[in-house]
C-alpha cells in the first residue's frame, strides 16, 4: 500500500516529504527507542513513534524507511522538519495516540513481526 | 477484555506480580518514553512497552495502571522482576513486535 | 509473652488459609530453565550457575522424563564424567505437583519427601513452572502482605478520614528522600515509596496519582542533571506539596527547559526512554500550582502543588 493512500485513510496530517508519499510500506515498526529501531525495523516500514527528535530523520535513512507517522499531534521540532525535506524523508502526523494508529494500520493490513 | 484475554491474544507468558486473569482492561497504552506513558496512559490502561529496565514497572505503579507487557521477547531485568512482585503489578513477556501487539489488541476491541 | 504466642498463632493460622486457597500455577515460578537428555552434565552445571538454581527439569520434547541437580553434577564431577549425558545421570522418579492443587499441598510434599523442587504440570501433562521449597511460604506471605495493605486502604477510606484525623489540626506529614545524581538502578524508588505512604493514608487516589508522578519526574531530574538533591513530598489535609531541591549546575534558560521537547540529556539517557524534554512540562501539567527557580551553578528549586480533593468534588483523576 501507498504511502498517500494510508495518509489520506488515516487522516494524517503531511509535514515533511510530500514529494514521496508514493512510497510504498511494506509493514509497519512501533517504538521510540532509537536503537531498537535501528536493529529491528525494516526497509519499507512506515515506523509510528513519539519522538520528535531530528535524530528521527537519520534513523529512517539509515534503516530505509517509507515514513515516519508521529502521534499525538503536537510541534515537531523545526530541525527535524529541515532535516526531513533534505533527506526526503516523509513525516505525517496524527494526533491520536501510538496504540490507536497502529490499530487503524493494522485495520488497512498493515503487519509488524 | 480480561487480562487473561490479553495474555492469549499476544501468546504471552506471566513472569511476576500477581495473576489476575480476571482484571477487567479497557485500554492500552503503547510507548517506550516514561514520560510519555506518565503523561498520556489513563489509570487502569495496560502498558505495552520494549523498555525492560525496572523504571517501566516503576513508572506503570506509579500511573496506576493495571498491568504491563514487554515486546519482542526482551527479558526483563532481575530488579524489574523484584520491583513487580513489590508492587504486584502482573508482568507480562510477549515475542511480538509493539507493532503486532498493538493491532492484534486493537482489533479484539482494546482502545487508547 | 502470651500475647505474642497468640499473635503469632493468628499469623500461622491465616499463612495456612492462605495456602488452601492460593493455587500452586499462583506461587510457581514461571520463568522455566530445562534441560533436555542430550546435555552433558558440564553443560547442566554452567546452566545451574548461570542461573543461580540448584536443579532443572529432563524434558524430551514437551514431556517431562527427569530431573538432574547440583548432587547429580557434583557426583559426576567426582567420578570425573562431567561429559556424561543428562539422560544416563538424572533421577527418573520425579515428583511432581498440578498447577492448579493448592499450594498447601506443595508444602506437604516438600515435607515428606525432601525433594529441593517440584516441577509443576497442567492437567494435559505439560510442564508449567517449578517450586522450589520456599517459594509456596515465601509468596503467601507477600500475598498477606499486599492485602493488609490494601485493606487498610480501604479501611481508611471507608471511615473516610482524613489526614487531619490522623495527624490534628495544623499538622502535617513530610516524606524526604536523598537523591544522588546518575543513581539510575535507583531512580523512581523514592516516589514509588511515597505513593505507597500516601496511599495508605487513604488520600484521594487521583491527588496521589498527580503528585507522585509529579515527585517522580522531579526524581529523575535529579538523576539525570544533576549531582543528585533532596526530593520532599509534605502532605497536608488539603494538599500535596512536592518539591525538588539540588546544588547544581543549573538551568541556563528556565523558559526555554520548559519547552515542550527541550531537552539537554545525554544519549544514553534517551534511549534507556527518559530525556524526551517532557519530565517539566509532566510536572506542570500534574500540579495546581507550579514554581520553578533557578540559578546557574548555584542549583534549582522546583515546587508544585497538588490540592486535595474536597469531599464531594471528585478528582480529576485524568488530568
Amino acid at each position: 500500500m501507498k504511502l498517500i493512500e494510508i495518509a489520506q485513510r488515516l487522516g494524517l496530517k503531511v509535514e515533511a516529504g510530500v514529494d514521496h508519499l508514493e512510497n510504498e510500506v511494506r509493514g509497519g515498526y512501533a517504538g521510540d527507542l532509537l536503537s531498537c529501531v535501528m536493529a529491528r525495523a525494516k526497509t519499507g516500514d512506515l515506523w509510528v513513534t513519539v519522538q520528535r527528535h531530528p535524530n528521527i530523520v537519520a534513523v529512517a535513512v539509515l534503516v530505509g524507511l517509507a515514513g515516519i507517522v508521529v502521534t499525538e499531534g503536537g510541534n515537531i521540532e523545526p530541525a527535524t522538519l529541515e532535516r526531513a525535506e533534505q533527506e526526503g524523508i516523509p513525516i505525517l502526523v496524527s494526533s491520536a495516540s501510538a496504540f490507536r494508529v497502529v490499530g487503524e494500520l493494522w485495520d488497512l493490513g498493515i503487519r509488524g513481526e | 477484555m480480561r487480562l487473561q484475554d490479553i495474555k492469549v491474544q499476544l501468546e504471552a507468558e506471566q513472569v511476576a506480580g500477581s495473576p489476575r486473569p480476571e482484571l477487567e482492561i479497557k485500554e492500552a497504552c503503547a510507548a517506550d518514553l516514561m514520560s510519555d506513558v506518565l503523561a498520556s496512559a489513563r489509570p487502569g490502561s495496560l502498558l505495552l512497552t520494549g523498555l525492560t529496565h525496572p523504571q517501566a514497572v516503576r513508572v506503570a505503579a506509579l500511573a496506576s495502571l493495571a498491568a504491563v507487557v514487554f515486546v519482542q521477547g526482551k527479558e526483563p531485568l532481575r530488579d524489574t522482576l523484584v520491583a513487580a512482585e513489590e508492587s504486584g503489578l502482573p508482568l507480562f513477556v510477549t515475542q511480538l513486535s509493539l507493532f503486532e501487539s498493538c493491532g492484534r489488541l486493537y482489533q479484539a476491541g482494546l482502545r487508547g | 509473652m502470651r500475647s505474642r504466642g497468640a499473635g503469632t498463632r493468628t499469623q500461622l493460622t491465616k499463612l495456612e488459609e492462605l495456602l488452601r486457597e492460593l493455587r500452586v500455577e499462583e506461587v510457581m515460578t514461571r520463568r522455566l530453565v530445562s534441560v533436555s537428555g542430550d546435555f552433558t552434565m558440564a553443560q547442566v552445571k554452567e546452566l545451574l550457575r548461570k542461573h543461580r538454581i540448584s536443579g532443572v527439569p529432563v524434558l524430551e520434547g514437551e514431556a517431562l522424563v527427569g530431573v538432574v541437580s547440583i548432587e547429580d553434577v557434583t557426583r559426576a564431577l567426582e567420578q570425573g564424567e562431567m561429559g556424561a549425558k543428562v539422560r544416563d545421570r538424572m533421577s527418573r522418579e520425579v515428583i511432581t505437583v498440578f498447577a492448579d492443587e493448592p499450594a498447601v499441598e506443595a508444602v506437604k510434599r516438600f515435607a515428606h519427601t525432601k525433594v529441593g523442587r517440584l516441577p509443576v504440570l497442567d492437567r494435559g501433562g505439560k510442564v508449567v513452572g517449578i517450586l522450589t521449597p520456599g517459594d509456596p511460604v515465601g509468596r503467601a506471605f507477600r500475598v498477606m502482605d499486599l492485602r493488609y495493605r490494601e485493606q487498610e486502604q480501604q479501611r481508611w477510606q471507608q471511615k473516610g478520614l482524613g489526614l487531619e484525623d490522623l495527624l490534628g489540626e495544623g499538622a502535617s506529614l513530610v516524606l524526604r528522600f536523598r537523591v544522588q545524581g546518575e543513581d539510575f538502578a535507583g531512580a523512581g524508588k523514592a516516589s514509588v515509596q511515597a505513593k505507597r505512604v500516601l496511599g495508605r493514608l487513604g488520600l484521594d487516589p487521583g491527588a496521589v496519582r498527580r503528585a507522585t508522578i509529579a515527585a517522580y519526574e522531579a526524581e529523575m531530574n535529579l538523576i539525570i542533571h544533576t549531582r543528585g538533591g533532596e526530593l520532599t513530598l509534605e502532605a497536608t489535609p488539603h494538599s500535596v506539596v512536592v518539591e525538588a531541591v539540588d546544588k547544581g549546575p543549573g538551568i541556563v534558560d528556565v523558559e526555554q527547559a520548559l519547552q515542550p521537547g527541550f531537552s539537554t540529556a545525554p544519549e544514553w539517557v534517551c534511549e534507556m526512554g527518559f530525556g524526551a524534554g517532557m519530565g517539566l512540562n509532566n510536572i506542570q501539567s500534574c500540579a495546581d500550582e507550579f514554581e520553578i527557580e533557578s540559578e546557574v551553578g548555584r542549583g534549582t528549586r522546583v515546587r508544585a502543588v497538588v490540592h486535595l480533593s474536597q469531599s464531594g468534588r471528585k478528582d480529576r483523576l485524568n488530568r
